[in-house]
């Protein structure tokens, strides 16, 4: 009962196979320093490759099984992570956290199996025909609240605020009107405002309530939800005020920790500096200087960036924010093809937070986005990561393949 | 236009804004700002230095040196500025005592760090530097800073001693604040007190260009002061502590722990042989280090903490506590007579005393150390009982002073026999050479003064330890000691006081060779046979006490004699002394 694999879509592939080598190159530089005369290269990248192909690998059988195949497995695969993200707690820390569970070849981060697992449960259960609004949303916080409350634990900001964006990704592409999502975001920005002035409060407002009579709404829902914006306006330089000076800092350093010249904000003048420094045409293969300045060798992992910005310069820059943006540009081509619900809103969560890591990746080793620990998909290493990434990938790519049966 | 098509028109337009965003971005950093990033660079401008805390120093009770930091030459490497590695490293192996593989492998660790310096030989004469200096022309990667190094004021086995991070360390400690560079504690109270003497490291942003400007990427906090470490003051009387390692023989194998009764604060932790700490603090050469640790007499071996053994009849007063707290017998209940021993079914168990003592009762029978007395005592003790009651005067379990690696203490039980003599072994025969202190039972040297240290506060335990207090510039906190109490009622408490006074203070008494005139001197002597040679362990254990008690003791000697003419004469010497020092 094997799938045929029909005209996959190669433009896909192709795209993501240069991405791909593009990193392992990446990696090679990053993890290659020179004393004296000698050169020594860890085998970072002899890994990834070694990565890439049991990713394929599983591309391959995934592609050939029925879907019906990978609908059974749903539930099961999301109660799976669950129970590893509890465990991944109660094992020793790894670098201040408890992110990963050492598996002696590799680390395996429970967190990026919850990503799609995730992805997938909510799709599969907002997607039954004539549900209502209601029911949407109380299946897809009840579902994402478990990894993000587990997932904060570790802690690891950077994966809470991918599902986060998981989240709303899914509610846009969901039947749920518009207005619930700007109903749900707007004390967030209210809470912003509040650090800012009156007047930027008070436009604010205007444009929030003329969207919101656009969609039709009610004018008691805008008119409770006007008094309850101004209410979190009002209150939040109460609760902030009374906070106490270290309760301040932590909470700034929680959102960013760059604050720390000694530590991350380090890290981001080095990546700066990298990335600038290399110019139009860069410094060359191997030739970076930058790399073996930072206290934290993360080169090939976080700041794998900033590596290519030294030695390929804007070029090498541009080559590889384009290649992002072409995969990006066709996969949101391609869900406009998907008849099925379910597989239309698995691939917009795909998409959502492959195109959330790179900016915050790229923008991270760029200086205009906080520090999180965020990797660039497909290009930074890690095991864990790439496999899901690719995984991802590679399921809407059998969407794809299978829309002729549907 | 319908909710599919929506979905992509979005999708399109935010990923179009956040690239456009990104590449503006790059655009800004390497095009418009490329030169200026070029220039920074290649100078290498922006520099995060690292500022060394200053080890805390360790003192004594009068604030006299233990360890101390001296001043030093220290040799660098700069990774980054290595032309010729292999040059380099057969220099270095040539002209210090380190081997090429040392040196390459320290490189080897570093490759990914080539901008942080790397500390390769401590302590350089000044001599040798000047003449190095002559060269260094050759090799531009190396450099020498004034550092310190750590000096220990005398061979002893509680300061313990600092060395080179080694690589289980760095591998556990490198998220925090160590480095490749880092001197850490090792062992004894340098290791157990490590977190409270390393202090932290500061911080320095260096971004100053050649010309001088300021860069002024960072607005704010560019320099982060070091904390140094925090002093330690020690329990321990440097004056004491080295005339008690002087009074100890040469080519004895021997201990001797004084602690403040009050306190329970260690005024004086001498073990023998010993070695000197100051030959670790550069790196021990492995030709030296292989002599130590081969050593048939382990001077590493610290015997106070680390080595248990018999405690022989300094062990009495446990089991005739429990006789009375049990009240199997009275202060007045004479037991079997001693004729030099006595018959248990048809095995002579001898007394030390052949002529025997005859009859006695409980505070003779310590006073003179009397053998059957206790023998016939252990045959109305259950063997359970017996190690319940060892236990529970915290004879078995660590004490908890602050030094690393103390062991515990050891009582057979009856599970234990089995297990080692088989199903059918008798347990009256051991039980009974338990009673004084012989056989299986093991102590360390300390969990023994601490049960004298008890008997002294009337039955009140407090943990020895070494710290007095850790000062951090104007602070100062104290060393809280835990305080428990024996299972021992006051009046049987007083009795066993009262014998042990009879002990050192009556003609006869066994420890009547510590007796000093106007010092009120409460001991026992011990003499415990062991496999390890023919002469027996010489003990003796107990406290002085001029109008209160002021000290408690052990003084312990491997297989050099009789405890009451071999142990007890160095501590009168010693309390004479204290006497003159008090």
């Amino acid at each position: 009962m094997l799938v045929k694999i029909k005209n996959p879509d190669w433009s896909i592939l192709v795209l993501l196979i240069i991405l791909l080598m593009i990193g392992v190159v990446a990696i090679f530089s990053a993890s290659t320093t020179k004393i004296g005369d000698e050169y020594h290269t860890e085998n970072y990248y002899y890994k990834q490759i070694v990565w890439i192909i049991i990713a394929f690998g599983l591309t391959l059988f995934m592609l050939r099984i029925p879907y019906t195949v990978i609908d059974f497995l749903i539930i099961p695969s999301f109660i799976l992570s669950v129970i590893l993200l509890i465990v991944v707690l109660f094992l020793p820390e790894i670098k201040g956290s408890h992110r990963w569970i050492q598996l002696g070849f590799f680390n395996l981060q429970p967190s990026e199996l919850a990503k799609i697992t995730t992805i997938m449960l909510i799709a599969k259960l907002i997607s039954k025909p004539g549900i209502g609004d209601g029911k949407i949303l109380v299946r897809s916080f009840g579902i994402v609240i478990i990894p993000i409350l587990l997932i904060m634990l570790e802690p690891d900001l950077g994966t809470t605020l991918i599902f986060i964006m998981i989240l709303f990704s899914l509610l846009l592409a969901s039947d749920l009107p518009l207005f619930y999502i700007i109903l749900m975001l707007a004390p967030l920005l209210s809470v912003i405002t509040s650090f800012f002035s009156v007047t930027f409060f008070i436009v604010y407002m205007i444009i929030l309530i003329l969207i919101l009579y656009r969609t039709r709404l009610s004018w008691i829902i805008i008119g409770l939800n006007t008094v309850f914006n101004t209410f979190v306006f009002f209150i939040t330089p109460l609760i902030w005020n009374g906070l106490k000076v270290y309760q301040r800092n932590r909470i700034l350093s929680f959102i960013e920790p760059s604050r720390d010249p000694f530590g991350a904000g380090y890290q981001i003048i080095q990546s700066k500096i990298a990335i600038g420094s290399g110019k139009l045409f860069g410094k060359g293969f191997l030739l970076g200087t930058q790399k073996n300045l930072n206290f934290l060798p993360e080169h090939h992992t976080d700041f794998i960036f900033s590596v290519i910005g030294e030695e390929f310069g804007f070029i090498g820059c541009f080559v590889v924010l384009a290649l992002f943006f072409l995969l990006l540009l066709r996969i949101s081509i391609v869900i406009n093809k998907l008849k099925r619900k379910e597989m239309r809103y698995i691939s917009v969560g795909i998409f959502a937070y492959l195109t959330f890591q790179v900016f915050v990746n790229v923008g991270m080793n760029l200086g205009i986005v906080p520090t999180t620990g965020v990797p660039l998909p497909f290009i930074s290493y890690g095991g864990s990561n790439l496999l899901i990434n690719i995984l991802g990938i590679s399921l809407i790519l059998k969407f794809l393949n299978e829309k002729s049966i549907f | 236009m319908s909710k599919k098509s929506k979905i992509t028109q979005f999708s399109i337009i935010t990923i179009s804004l956040i690239f456009f965003l990104l590449n503006l971005t790059v655009f800004k950093l390497q095009i418009v700002k490329g030169d200026e990033y070029k220039l920074i660079s290649d100078k290498n401008y922006v520099r995060l230095k690292k500022i060394s805390p200053i080890r805390g120093e360790i003192y004594d009770r009068k604030y006299r040196p233990i360890a101390e930091n001296q001043p030093s030459f220290n040799l660098y490497i700069m990774p980054s500025k290595v032309e010729n590695k292999h040059l380099l490293t057969q220099f270095l192996a040539d002209n210090f005592e380190v081997s090429y593989q040392e040196v390459d492998d320290l490189i080897y660790k570093q490759r990914f760090r080539k901008f942080q310096e790397l500390l390769v030989i401590q302590n350089v004469s000044f001599e040798r530097m000047v003449e190095i200096s002559e060269q260094t022309d050759d090799y531009p990667s190396l450099f020498f800073k004034t550092e310190t190094i750590r000096r220990y004021k005398y061979p002893n086995h509680f300061s313990g001693y600092v060395g080179r991070i080694n690589e289980n360390e760095y591998e556990r400690l490198k998220d925090s604040d160590y480095s490749i560079n880092s001197i850490i504690g090792k062992t004894g109270l340098e290791k157990y007190y490590e977190s409270i003497l390393v202090g932290k490291s500061g911080y320095e942003v260096l971004q100053v260009d050649a010309s001088g400007r300021n860069l002024k990427f960072f607005r704010q906090n560019l320099r982060k002061e070091a904390q140094d470490g925090n002093d330690l003051i020690l329990t321990i009387d440097n004056d004491l502590q080295n005339y008690a390692a002087s009074l100890l023989p040469a080519d004895k194998n021997a201990c001797i722990l004084i602690c403040d009764v009050k306190t329970g604060g260690v005024l004086a932790y001498v073990s023998n042989p010993v070695y000197n700490p100051n030959l670790f603090t550069s790196g021990i050469s492995s030709k030296k280090w292989q002599e130590l640790i081969n050593d048939p007499r382990k001077p590493m071996l610290d015997r106070i903490i680390n080595a248990t053994y018999p405690p022989g009849s300094a062990f009495k007063p446990i089991i005739a506590t429990l006789g009375l707290e049990d009240s199997l017998i009275t202060v007045d209940t004479k037991l079997a007579e001693c004729k030099g021993g006595m018959y248990i079914g048809d095995r002579f168990f001898k007394c030390w005393y052949e002529d025997g003592h005859g009859k006695l009762s409980l505070l003779d029978a310590i006073k003179y150390s009397c053998d059957v007395y206790f023998y016939d005592l252990s045959l109305k003790i259950e063997l359970a009982r017996m190690y319940e009651f060892t236990d529970s005067n915290y004879l078995l379990v660590r004490t908890g002073i602050d030094l690393i690696g103390e062991r515990k203490g050891f009582f057979p039980t009856e599970k234990w026999y089995k297990d080692n003599y088989g199903r059918y072994a008798g347990i009256i025969g051991p039980k009974t050479n338990l009673a004084i202190g012989q056989g299986e039972v093991l102590t360390t040297p300390l969990q023994l003064c601490a049960y004298y240290t008890a008997l002294a506060r009337d039955g009140n335990w407090i943990q020895p330890h070494l710290l007095e207090k850790k000062i951090s510039g104007e602070t100062t906190e104290s060393f809280k000691a835990l305080t428990k109490n024996l299972p021992v009622t006051n009046d049987h408490l007083q009795l066993i006081q009262k014998a042990l006074y009879k002990a050192v203070n009556e003609s006869y008494g066994t420890g009547v060779a510590a007796r000093v005139g106007n010092v009120n001197i409460f001991g026992k002597t011990g003499s415990a046979e062991n496999h390890m040679g023919e002469e027996t362990h010489s003990w003796f254990a107990g406290y002085a006490s001029w109008n209160e008690p002021e000290i408690s003791f052990v003084v312990f000697l491997e297989n050099a004699g009789h405890g009451g003419s071999v142990s007890a004469p160095i501590m009168r010497k010693l309390i004479v002394y204290y006497n003159k020092i008090r």
